[in-house]
């Protein structure tokens, strides 16, 4: 049986703050509504809206990566899948036995033996008993705790707990599979092949729901995707330009608009949001001058950001050597090889005032989503060359001192403008 | 309910291995329950009596024949109420039907059931208590008790998720029911009417069921009038213990649905 998951006009409302928590509050409620006067209706301050108005369809083969920040509502919308939350309005559709990556280790007991667990957490997630046993070999191996299986999980560190738990759920045949935020469990190796794992459940032709602030892996696993805010789905596309949207979204929150002379009005690619480690992308920066305003002190920038908020790279046109225009209004293009490894990037462009030596204006930002280039992988680009030497050559001409007798093999790509 | 066997089944397995690991006394537990009420209940009948005499065979036959069902009420609501409300986590991360945590906490509960149960019928033999067939009565009281008690976790693990104070009014419940429910004493002793009022309480037909059926060897489906002409028993009482049981659960289960759905929002 394939499955599938339907979200039409989803809607869910919480309480901030305490609900009656005892009865000495219920009582005058419940008083209230029988012998009061009809209660006037007045709009509730504590209930807000943690999704609003959500539509999404899942099919098989399809896997939808939610995006956003804390608080957007990406976990609740998963909880409304799992039915473990019930939609305030909205109706949810979803065919076929869930498969959770979610709070691995929620239904173990401390007290129980790693072999007891792995049957209570088993059958919480919907397993047969008889499916548990037959693949309780397979599980163990995989989690790597052979050694620990019959010690009580309270005496397990928190990693084994974790690897056991992903082994567990990774391990139900489901018809649907959501995951959220467990692509970093345990260590390298173990995350290594847990996301292998995750990979090869995805290809198995069934709707996926991933929810990760893991851009990299995210993009990798995923067909589609949208961006969440604040219980509502501002973008949808593919995973590369959501990433990138959803950057721009956030990175370009908290940066202020100043006074300076030069105001950027806009800031494109040429090639679009998502590049290959290693190629060329050539920025486009609209600036217009404000009126009455000297210039001469003023340079325009770029800063590119990592999806964790480091900075990789800064420079501006007067360090690449332009003298920016008198002009009422001109683009600056600028043009840079992005050799830095794949993942989720923003180029933030603000005004430089040397004089004052501050930034005076922080200007739109771009989202860009690097993917893995076809020249070079790993964190730094080493420009590699090669060259052969052939044996026969070997004994008498060895070295730089005869390059027409070598074959000069440049890995360097093309410049793209 | 059905589809979610294996899990009651798993959990019920797990509420018995925590009980008793890292117990030293292991087992023996589900029997000092039942041991404590039946000496509460000599020195009970002792007091009454004057403290001249001891008890007979009988009352003592009487007391044990109850305290081992009460027990078992007592552990598995005590314990079935904050089911829910401790389970916090589970609620709120995985989906399953809900009723498996109530229901596999009364379940584990069996376990101490059949222990106090095998121990009376050897303190009966003991004591040389004459035995009838009227003993068939038994299993059918001993699957309402569990019925009943099961509608009971259902709805108190459920009033407890929304409101914590029932946990504590149950604690008080559990701890005096043992004053108002036919157990050191039977119903009879308060006369005609009082005998009535008595057996409103819902367990007390199911224990005086048992004590009727076993220890007075009476049929069940025939009324008992004491020598002092107080109806000890009633066919009425029967259909009383079968309405509270299995129409109980009944209601129980239609209530913990309507509000299954919530629990994720306010636990």
């Amino acid at each position: 049986m394939s499955g599938y998951i339907r979200l039409e006009h989803v809607w869910k409302r919480f309480r901030k703050g305490e609900v009656h928590d005892s009865v000495r509050d219920l009582v005058p409620a419940m008083l209230r509504g029988k012998f009061g006067r009809r209660r006037e209706v007045v709009p509730d301050k504590k209930k807000f809206w943690a999704l609003r108005d959500v539509n999404f369809e899942v099919l098989p083969g399809q896997a939808l990566g939610i995006i956003g920040p804390n608080g957007a509502g990406k976990s609740t919308v998963l909880k409304v899948l799992t039915r473990i939350l019930d939609p305030s309005h909205g109706s949810v559709d979803v065919r076929g036995r869930v498969g959770s990556l979610i709070e691995l280790a929620a239904g173990f007991h401390p007290d129980l033996t790693g072999r007891e667990n792995v049957f209570l957490q088993g059958a919480l997630m919907g397993m047969p008993r008889a499916d548990i046993a037959k693949k309780f070999d397979q599980i163990v191996d995989f989690s790597g705790v052979e050694a620990f299986i019959d010690t009580p999980v309270k005496r397990y560190s928190s990693g084994m707990n974790a690897r056991l738990g992903f082994a567990i759920a990774s391990h139900v045949d489901p018809d649907v599979l959501i995951i959220d935020e467990v692509l970093s469990v345990g260590d390298t190796a173990f995350q290594i092949k847990a996301f292998e794992r995750i990979t090869e459940l995805v290809r198995r032709e069934i709707p996926v729901v991933v929810v990760s602030h893991q851009m990299p892996q995210l993009v990798a696993l995923c067909t589609h995707a949208l961006v969440m805010d604040h219980g509502r789905i501002v973008q949808r596309g593919t995973p590369s330009e959501c990433v990138a949207g959803y950057l721009e979204r956030v990175m370009s929150t908290n940066r202020r608009h100043g006074e300076g002379a030069i105001n950027i009005v806009s800031v494109n690619a040429w090639q679009g949001s998502a590049v290959r480690s290693g190629e060329r992308l050539v920025l486009s920066i609209e600036c217009s001058v404000r009126d009455d305003q000297r210039t001469e002190d003023e340079t325009i920038g770029i800063r590119l950001r990592s999806d964790d908020g480091t900075i990789w790279f800064e420079t501006d046109a007067r360090r690449a050597g332009i003298d920016l225009p008198q002009d009422k209004w001109y683009w600056f293009d600028l043009s840079v090889q992005l050799n830095v490894p794949a993942g989720g990037y923003v180029f933030e462009s603000f005004v430089w005032n040397s004089a004052m030596n501050a930034e005076t204006e922080a200007g739109p930002t771009i989202g860009v989503n690097v993917l893995p280039g076809r020249l070079f992988s790993g964190p730094v680009q080493l420009n590699a060359k090669g060259w052969i030497t052939h044996a026969a050559q070997y004994g008498e001409a060895a070295g730089w001192a005869a390059p027409n007798t070598l074959q000069n093999v440049s890995l360097d790509e093309p410049v793209n403008s | 309910m059905w589809r979610a066997r294996e899990l009651l089944y798993e959990l019920t397995l797990r509420d018995i291995r925590v009980r008793y690991k890292q117990a030293a006394f292991g087992v023996a537990w589900a029997l000092l329950t039942p041991i404590f009420v039946v000496l509460g209940g000599v020195v009970a009948r002792a007091a009454l009596a004057g403290g001249h005499h001891g008890i007979d065979r009988t009352a003592l036959a009487s007391i044990a024949v109850k305290a081992v069902p009460w027990s078992f009420f007592v552990g598995a609501i005590g314990f079935s109420t904050p089911s829910l409300s401790s389970n916090s986590t589970l609620l709120t991360k995985v989906f399953f039907p809900r009723e498996v945590l109530p229901i596999s906490t009364v379940a584990a509960h069996l376990v101490d059931l059949s222990a106090g149960s095998l121990a009376v019928t050897v303190l009966l033999l003991v004591i040389q208590t004459p035995i009838s067939l009227t003993v068939l009565w038994v299993p059918l009281m001993l699957v309402l008790l569990v019925l009943f008690t099961m509608g009971s976790s259902l709805v108190l693990s459920c009033a407890n998720l929304f409101f914590r104070d029932v946990k504590y009014a149950v604690q008080i419940l559990l701890t005096f029911g043992i004053f108002f429910t036919p157990i050191f004493f039977e119903p009879a002793m308060f006369g005609p009417v009082g005998a009535r009022i008595a057996m409103m309480n819902p367990m007390a037909p199911l224990l005086e069921g048992v004590r009727v059926a076993v220890v007075e060897q009476h049929n069940l489906l025939v009324p008992l009038v004491t020598p002092t002409g107080v109806v000890a028993w009633d066919p009425i009482y029967l259909v009383y213990g079968l309405a509270t049981s299995i129409l109980g659960l009944f209601v129980a289960l239609i209530l913990f649905a309507r509000f299954e759905r919530s629990f994720a929002d306010y636990v």
